[in-house]
């Protein structure tokens, strides 16, 4: 007691002094954090001569590798394919997501623990596993029905939604858990069928939840390489084909390169700052029980 | 069940039969709901494990690889060959990309899990600016890892690289200047860039976890007379333990079949010290066409992975009920 009563006094101004460091600490983790990103741009503006060299002159920037990029390989080609790609199995994904996380959060059925197990146990499954197999059904689906999904924009699709919707479903029915039942038990009593509860009473007050989901699915599908290198060929080769075929064939070209890489980086970043402020919430509800 | 019995027999029989309708006409519409995800799951990630795992019993090579699921039958010779035969050069690669995966997920997990942690407990402060903070800290989140391995692999360069120049040239903290990309360093090389890039999310996660734990808490231990420490030890980290269990999970499996760092940076063949599983199954699929090696070793890995979650949930399962 008498140790307290002491140390009153002096308490704080030592307070305020490490409360003062902690922030400045913070603002540094932060600024460390960014750094690269920083870095990335700086250098996406100098010139190839400065880059190989390390006499990196940072006020004197050019654009000049942004204009040149586009033509050193088809980036222009492969950023449409990533688009039309990502954006079609993003929302598939997500459609498709937002229904079984709906039947997961809300029903007991048969089966419905094997399938909330399974939705997790495909996240186990080694990519490797199912690449090949993956590319002889598209060729025997070629040669028997017709249908050509190697190397197409169908096939890609196909691949990325089924790819994201298993942790989308994840997403999806942890928000669907937060969102109070009463909403529905009333529009049933409304006189509302089972289905149009879900739509138009459940699915709009989800819809943090959905936006955060497509856009995580999105992220995703933005990234990934190992199938989109092996099941496409000329047609529909995304941007991280495009930044390999880049490596390979201009090595040195460093400043084209780092442009590139901010110009594939920009979507997404975009998607994500555009959408923070759901996607915060619609990430972490799962995480948190309000 | 009780609520039932004690109920005339006849009435019984009507409710369960109305309830079974009822619950059959339920059961159609959440079938009907899950009916999208569960075709393209089957179709993209079951039927064609199947079809991969039936591939590792086969003996599928270059000479053989034509005749595809008519290859020779194998038995388990493709897992002997693996595991024991001295004279297979795949054995030797298998072993080092086991023990580069293993090195590269710990130090990857370990590192991100602490540092999120400390970074959350800063972010969680309210101070000016704290807001733009938790907003602007998750960018490295969203760069796409191929652009994180061309962005890394330039900072890492040896003499042009702003990692030696800094380094070396301006802070003078080590006199010669690494070689990152290539040798023991690579392996650094690949794991930095992860930690960086993994960060964010985990940040996120455990900042939701902090802002959520009731004041009063800290305000009881604080009262008891805990330190900051043992107000930490005792209320934060058993609160947050569910998050962490979670991170962990996927933490763990992310790392375990990470391919595009590596492969970008580093190359087909990412050398000894960097070379991870997928990489290794990777190349000798599609690179030396030992296609049933691939399939093989991919087997393995999935049933470590089986094997994984099992003591994961053995470990976390009272924190995972305690979330619900």
């Amino acid at each position: 007691m008498s140790a307290v009563a002491v140390s009153a006094p002096r308490r704080p101004i030592r307070r305020r002094l490490s409360s003062v460091g902690l922030t400045l600490l913070a603002y540094l983790v932060v600024a460390a954090l960014l750094a690269p990103i920083v870095w990335l741009v700086i250098a996406s503006m100098q010139s190839r001569l400065e880059l190989a060299t390390g006499e990196y002159d940072l006020l004197n920037a050019t654009v000049e590798p942004y204009r040149t990029m586009w033509g050193a390989v088809d980036f222009g080609r492969y950023f449409k394919n990533s688009l039309i790609i990502c954006s079609v199995a993003t929302l598939l994904a997500t459609s498709f997501a937002a229904s079984a996380g709906y039947a997961l959060s809300r029903f007991r059925f048969r089966g419905s623990g094997f399938f909330g197990v399974s939705v997790i146990g495909t996240q186990l499954i080694p990519g490797s596993i199912f690449l090949l197999p993956m590319f002889l059904g598209f060729v025997w689906f070629n040669q028997n029905v017709g249908l050509q999904l190697f190397d197409s924009y169908k096939g890609m699709i196909l691949v990325y939604t089924a790819f994201f919707t298993p942790v989308s479903i994840y997403l999806m029915q942890a928000y669907f858990a937060a969102i109070p039942r009463e909403l529905e038990e009333a529009a049933l009593v409304d006189g509302c069928t089972r289905l149009g509860a879900f739509v138009r009473v459940v699915l709009p007050n989800a819809a943090p939840g959905i936006v955060a989901t497509a856009v995580y699915a999105f992220l995703f599908a933005w990234d990934e390489l190992l199938f989109a290198s092996n099941l496409t060929q000329e047609h529909a080769e995304t941007i991280p084909i495009g930044i390999r075929n880049f490596i390979g064939n201009y090595n040195e070209n460093y400043d084209q390169l780092m442009a590139a890489g901010v110009v594939s980086t920009v979507p997404v970043m975009v998607a994500f700052f555009a959408t923070q402020r759901w996607l915060v919430r619609g990430l972490t509800s799962g995480a948190v029980k309000e | 069940m009780g609520l039932m019995s004690e109920s005339a027999p006849g009435a019984v029989a009507a409710t369960t039969r109305r309830s079974r309708r009822r619950s059959l006409r339920r059961d159609a519409f959440a079938y009907a709901l899950i009916a999208p995800a569960a075709f393209v799951m089957l179709a993209v990630h079951v039927a064609p494990t199947l079809g991969g795992v039936y591939m590792a019993f086969l003996e599928l090579n270059l000479f053989t690889f034509s005749r595809l699921f008519h290859a020779p039958f194998a038995g388990l010779d493709n897992f002997r060959d693996l595991l024991f035969n001295v004279d297979n050069p795949v054995r030797s690669g298998l072993w080092n990309a086991t023990r580069n995966t293993a090195l590269y997920t710990a130090y990857t997990l370990t590192a991100t899990l602490v540092l999120a942690m400390g970074i959350a407990l800063l972010l969680a402060r309210e101070f000016r600016g704290a807001r733009v903070l938790r907003t602007l800290m998750l960018a490295p989140w969203v760069v796409p890892s191929f652009v994180v391995a061309i962005l890394w692999q330039f900072m890492w360069q040896s003499d042009a690289g702003i990692v030696n120049k800094v380094l070396v040239d301006y802070t003078h903290l080590v006199d010669e200047r690494p070689v990152w990309l290539l040798g023991p360093n690579s392996l650094w090389a690949i794991v930095i860039p992860a930690i960086w890039r993994g960060l964010p999310f985990v940040i996120l996660v455990f900042l939701a976890g902090l802002q959520a734990i009731p004041r009063q808490l800290y305000e009881a231990a604080s009262i008891d007379g805990a330190t900051a420490w043992q107000s930490f030890r005792y209320v934060t980290l058993p609160l947050l333990r569910p998050l962490i269990a979670i991170q962990v999970l996927f933490g763990f499996i992310y790392s375990v079949y990470q391919f595009a760092l590596p492969y970008v940076m580093l190359g087909t063949n990412p050398g000894p010290y960097a070379d991870l599983l997928m990489t290794l199954i990777v190349r000798q699929s599609f690179g030396n066409t030992l296609f049933g090696y691939g399939a093989a070793i991919s087997t393995l890995l999935m049933l470590v992975m089986f094997v994984w979650v099992a003591v994961w949930y053995r470990t976390f399962r009272r924190d995972l009920v305690a979330a619900r």
